[in-house]
């Protein structure tokens, strides 16, 4: 195995998360912030971690429906993530629009704007499958590596 | 010819380089690890701080069109480099006695300095607006608590001096002799103040919660680091760890020397053991039982508490 190869698959146990709120109710927003931390459930036992700045940011998480508002800024945002990275979409809203489908002001479903490689669904998403969705971001990175898995 | 050789040993192998890098990295997991257990959950394996480096070294470096490239650039090899200087000058108890026998604590107040102006430089040489202001807080930050750390430096050197027929001791060399000669400074009434002031100085320097104003991540993202990614990045780790490192390091020295064998394998698991305790008490309990401060009250704490404090040991220590 080379030194870029291990370097590789190294570095897929330390995926940073980042959150982007894409206009959710922030119930999501909740459960990412603490349920997936708390004892029980623990983001950091994969070494996760939440960054700051979308410039250290591995996986990003995205919840919520898009709207008009903040379409351009989100796109922004994750234009400014460094390849490779894995997006996650959170939530039924970022997925479908949810309980704000067809609204006036809803730009999404998110997959029309950005491509996503892990669909979260529920509303909100139970901290299980929350961890699951990054666990399968995990499998998806080493792809977008070169590597199979 | 030869002491150049033992210098550059000393940069790269041991106490500096590769050792101080080991180990400042085994502190960091240590200290994600205890948190994590501290508030029930499981944390991350020890190695995680060495996953983080590969992960950052396997992602593409961005550099702001609008930012100062050659300062940008520089300014996480400054910090690393300065650092790894300092991390040479730091003795292991019963192990390496120090690389020179006269000065080397002033050597190391100048040196200490050196991540935080180089998060500075890099951070206004990145353009953004919070790295602008992560600038005037980290210098805030730093004016405020380099005046204890003087004082304690100060009070240990005065108190050895004057013992031992001087004016001031900047030597650690001399200064561990002494203490492991008459015991240690930590257990020493008049320097327990200024103990306690180092305890305080420590998450300053360290900017970790309640002082990582200059960083706050859920603030100014991360501000002076927010434009940085892939390989600067985990240079500014390496560089964190290497102060890590020298900072409990220093700890150790000027308040714990005491040994306790004359085999040296001993003597080197006794200083990481001391290392370990002094950052629990100091790092790991007070950031995972605090918010974080404002600058304006981080700023009123350093020059209030740590300072009267050190002011005191060294009142004491010219009393005496
Ligand atoms: S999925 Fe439900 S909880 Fe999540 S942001 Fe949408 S409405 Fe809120």
């Amino acid at each position: 195995m080379s030194l870029d190869t291990l370097l590789k698959k190294l570095s897929v146990r330390s995926p940073w998360l980042f959150r982007i709120n894409a206009g959710s109710c922030n119930g999501c927003d909740v459960e990412l912030a603490t349920t997936a931390c708390i004892p029980r459930y623990d983001v950091e036992r994969f070494g996760c971690r939440y960054c700051g700045s979308p410039r250290h940011a591995d996986i990003v998480l995205i919840t919520g429906p898009l709207t008009t508002r903040v379409r351009d800024r989100v796109l922004t945002v994750w234009n400014e993530i460094p390849e490779p990275k894995v997006t996650v979409a959170v939530g039924i809203c970022p997925i479908s629009g949810g309980v704000f489908r067809e609204g006036y002001s809803i730009e999404g479903p998110i997959s029309r704007h950005i491509p996503v490689d892990v669909n979260v669904p529920g509303c909100p998403p139970r901290p299980q499958a929350i961890l699951e969705g990054v666990v399968l971001a995990k499998q998806i990175w080493l792809k977008k590596l070169g590597l199979e898995v | 010819m030869s002491e150049t050789l033992y210098a550059i040993l000393h940069m790269t192998l041991f106490p500096g380089g590769l050792f101080a890098l080991t180990l400042g990295l085994f502190y960091k997991a240590l200290d994600r690890r205890v948190e994590a257990r501290l508030q029930r959950r499981v944390g991350p394996p020890l190695i995680q701080p060495w996953l983080d480096i590969a992960k950052l070294c396997t992602k593409e470096t961005l550099i702001p069109r609008t930012a100062c490239k050659s300062v940008f650039l520089a300014a996480p090899v400054v910090g690393f480099a300065g650092m790894a200087v300092c991390a040479a000058f730091i003795p292991v108890p019963g192990v390496f006695g120090g690389l020179y026998n006269m000065g080397d604590l002033l050597v190391l107040f100048y040196l200490l300095p050196i991540p935080a102006i180089a998060m500075m430089l890099g951070g206004s040489a990145s353009s953004s607006p919070f790295g602008a202001v992560g600038f005037s807080r980290e210098m805030l930050l730093m004016l405020a608590y380099e005046m204890p750390l003087l004082m304690i430096l100060l009070a240990v050197a005065m108190l050895i001096g004057s013992q031992s027929g001087g004016t001031a001791e900047f030597s650690l060399l001399k200064i561990i002799d002494w203490q492991l000669a008459e015991g240690s400074l930590g257990f020493h009434p008049a320097m327990i103040p200024a103990l306690v002031a180092y305890l305080m100085f420590l998450p300053g320097t360290m900017g970790v919660v309640p002082f990582d104003i200059p960083e706050a991540e859920t603030e100014i993202i991360e501000g002076p680091l927010l434009e940085y990614g892939g390989p600067l990045l985990a240079l500014y780790q390496m560089g964190s760890a290497l102060k890590t490192f020298v900072v409990l390091g220093l700890g150790v020295a000027l308040f714990f020397p005491g040994l306790i064998s004359d085999y040296w394998p001993v003597n080197l698991l006794w200083f990481l053991a001391k290392c370990v305790g002094l950052m629990l008490v100091s790092l790991t309990l007070v950031k995972s039982a605090t918010g974080r401060f404002r600058i304006d009250q981080a700023f009123r704490f350093y020059v209030t508490v740590p300072t009267a404090l050190a002011l005191c040991s060294l009142l004491l220590v010219w009393a005496l």
